[in-house]
């Protein structure tokens, strides 16, 4: 009797859960939907969820008039190198303000923490100015130097907690082994700690992913614009066609829900390891 | 001693490329931006040497304009009802995600994907939803709820409210994350003395369960004001600052005055008010999360 009671206890549950989250899905639903109506029940009236006609044309659309695999390609290269850069600066310093007796630690810590936490709009005009100086405004350079300052701080407090977790007795096996310190570094507590790199290297790369501000303002560039600013502006110019903009729209979220769903276990972990977003 | 010196002029060699980094991309350009409230640097002479330095002027000039002070309004309105109802909704999806039943830890983790997705996505999908014939005003009106369709981005007194649900919609999983493993670390035991003694479920909540997790919440809080205070990309995408200045908030003003005006000198003043609300409230947040912080 009492394992009946609690079955019924589950499936209620379940469905009273399935049903919250399909309701606050709801926009996702919308975004997929609305891509695959045809331009005339876009306009004709009032909006329902599901199309009445599948209807592909917008993307065929997008991918033959407006060339949206260029976008996808310089939104793909701009979230790619982010994310080395961001790794590549980030782990040994995780590791460092870890495992080591770093002189000013809490400090530097605090100016880490605190980088997450400042507007965009502060560093906004300068590095535009200093961009411009260095001749690297219309290129690629901008939006990658730029996204990475975002993800360095928070990979740095995520990878730090995994480090300071980390049993203290692997380093002194790798100092019996004879390890210098970087390769104690390299070889013990780099793969011990795959499931931080893993989460660190998602959220840089979503954060550059999904950037638009640095983007706009540091490339004019239409060639090497990203998925975002692509949106943006076709936005500005066919606004009222809004299957074709979902189509975008669908294309542009797709490779974030897909990291999503293959490391779900990783982000949920990280998000709170890191509780930010830049 | 010297030995000890030597190895951590060593160790800090790990830090150091990154902090560098840092002080290039972000803390020169904090600095710069200050320098730059002072001048005058607009289109016309940015690409020479000197600078006419102006002292305060482009506050002066600022905060003789009454956009300041609507621009702060309208900022300091969406930032605390974005908090208001991210924080209660997050909150109630948190209780009801903690109660024990299989598949409630992936739900949890599937609606998160809000708060992952590409900020112009969430502006465009919002701005169609809530469009003349979207489907917000289609449902409210099947309903009854409404007679005529809202102009929910299009009218002066309805737009801010079209960007707090979006920006709730996105602040919600996040509040949720961090309030339910606040409420994972509550022991069982706990709530079954007091069941034991005779609470009911809300004093049970109220007199228990909050004062357990006010770390969690005071951290939701704290960071969700950041969050939402600075907001940049959902504004600028769905309304611009539109119409007529009514959901022109700092981070969007600063951008109209760099970017649209060329008055860099006026943006960068504009940023720095933004930052120092910011600065004082992320030292409170620091204050608090030290705090907890154990291992050091």
């Amino acid at each position: 009797m009492k394992l009946r009671k609690e079955l019924v206890r589950e499936i209620i549950l379940s469905i009273i859960g399935i049903l919250i989250t399909i309701i606050f899905l709801f926009p996702l639903l919308i975004i997929f939907f609305s891509s695959l109506k045809t331009e005339s029940e876009i306009f004709s009236s009032a909006m329902t969820l599901l199309p009445k006609k599948i209807d592909f044309s917008s993307y065929i659309d997008q991918f033959v008039n407006f060339n949206i695999m260029r976008s996808f390609l310089n939104s793909f290269i701009i979230a790619l190198f982010s994310t080395m850069l961001s790794l590549i600066l980030s782990i040994p310093a995780s590791y460092g303000l870890a495992r080591f007796n770093v002189p000013f630690k809490k400090s530097i810590l605090l100016v880490f923490l605190l980088t997450q936490l400042l507007p965009t709009s502060l560093i906004l005009t300068p590095l535009f100015i200093m961009f411009t100086k260095l001749k690297i405004i219309n290129s690629y350079l901008g939006p990658i130097l730029s996204t990475a300052t975002i993800s360095i701080p928070f990979t740095i407090l995520i990878m730090r907690t995994i480090f300071i977790k980390a049993p203290k007795e692997l380093e002194e096996a790798g100092k019996i082994d004879g390890c210098t310190m970087w390769q104690i570094f390299l070889k013990i507590f780099l793969p011990i700690s795959k499931p931080g790199l893993i989460t660190s290297a998602s959220f840089s790369f979503i954060m550059a992913w999904n950037d638009l501000i640095f983007s706009m303002t540091f490339n004019n560039n239409e060639n090497l614009r990203p998925m975002t600013a692509g949106i943006y502006n076709f936005m500005s110019v066919y606004g009222t066609q809004w299957n074709r903009i979902m189509a975008y729209a669908v294309l542009l979220v797709l490779p974030v829900v897909i990291i999503f769903i293959l490391l779900q276990k990783y982000i949920v972990g990280g998000l709170l390891e890191g509780s930010v977003k830049g | 001693m010297k030995m000890i010196k030597k190895i951590n002029s060593y160790e800090i060699l790990f830090v150091i490329p990154a902090l560098g980094y840092m002080l290039i991309f972000v803390g020169y350009p904090i600095i710069y931006n200050i320098v730059l409230s002072f001048q005058d640097t607009t289109l016309m002479n940015i690409g020479s040497a000197s600078k006419e330095f102006v002292g305060l002027e482009n506050y002066k000039n600022i905060f003789s304009s009454p956009l300041i002070f609507i621009t702060l309004k309208n900022t300091l309105f969406y930032t605390v009802m974005c908090l208001i109802i991210q924080f209660s909704l997050g909150f109630l999806m948190a209780l009801f995600f903690n109660l024990k039943f299989r598949i409630s830890g992936f739900l949890r983790g599937i609606i998160i994907i809000s708060w992952m997705m590409p900020t112009i996505a969430t502006a465009l999908v919002f701005k169609f939803m809530l469009s003349e014939t979207g489907i917000v005003n289609n449902y409210l009106m099947i309903l009854g709820l409404i007679k005529e369709p809202i102009l929910w981005i299009s009218n002066q007194d309805t737009a801010m409210w079209g960007l707090i649900i979006a920006n709730s919609w996105v602040g919600i999983p996040f509040n949720m994350l961090l309030l339910s493993t606040g409420l994972s670390n509550v022991p069982d035991s706990i709530i079954e003395s007091a069941k034991i003694d005779g609470a009911v479920a809300w004093q049970r909540l109220i007199f228990i369960v909050v004062p357990m997790i006010k770390p969690a919440i005071l951290s939701v809080l704290v960071l969700g004001f950041v969050y939402t205070f600075k907001v940049f990309d959902l504004v600028f995408t769905m309304t611009a600052g539109g119409p007529v200045n009514s959901t022109e908030v700092l981070s969007t003003y600063s951008y109209l005055l760099s970017f649209k005006y060329y008055y860099f000198s006026q943006g960068a003043s504009v940023a720095n008010i933004l930052a120092i609300f910011l600065i004082i409230v992320s030292f409170i947040y620091v204050r608090l999360t030290s705090k907890e912080e154990v291992g050091e």
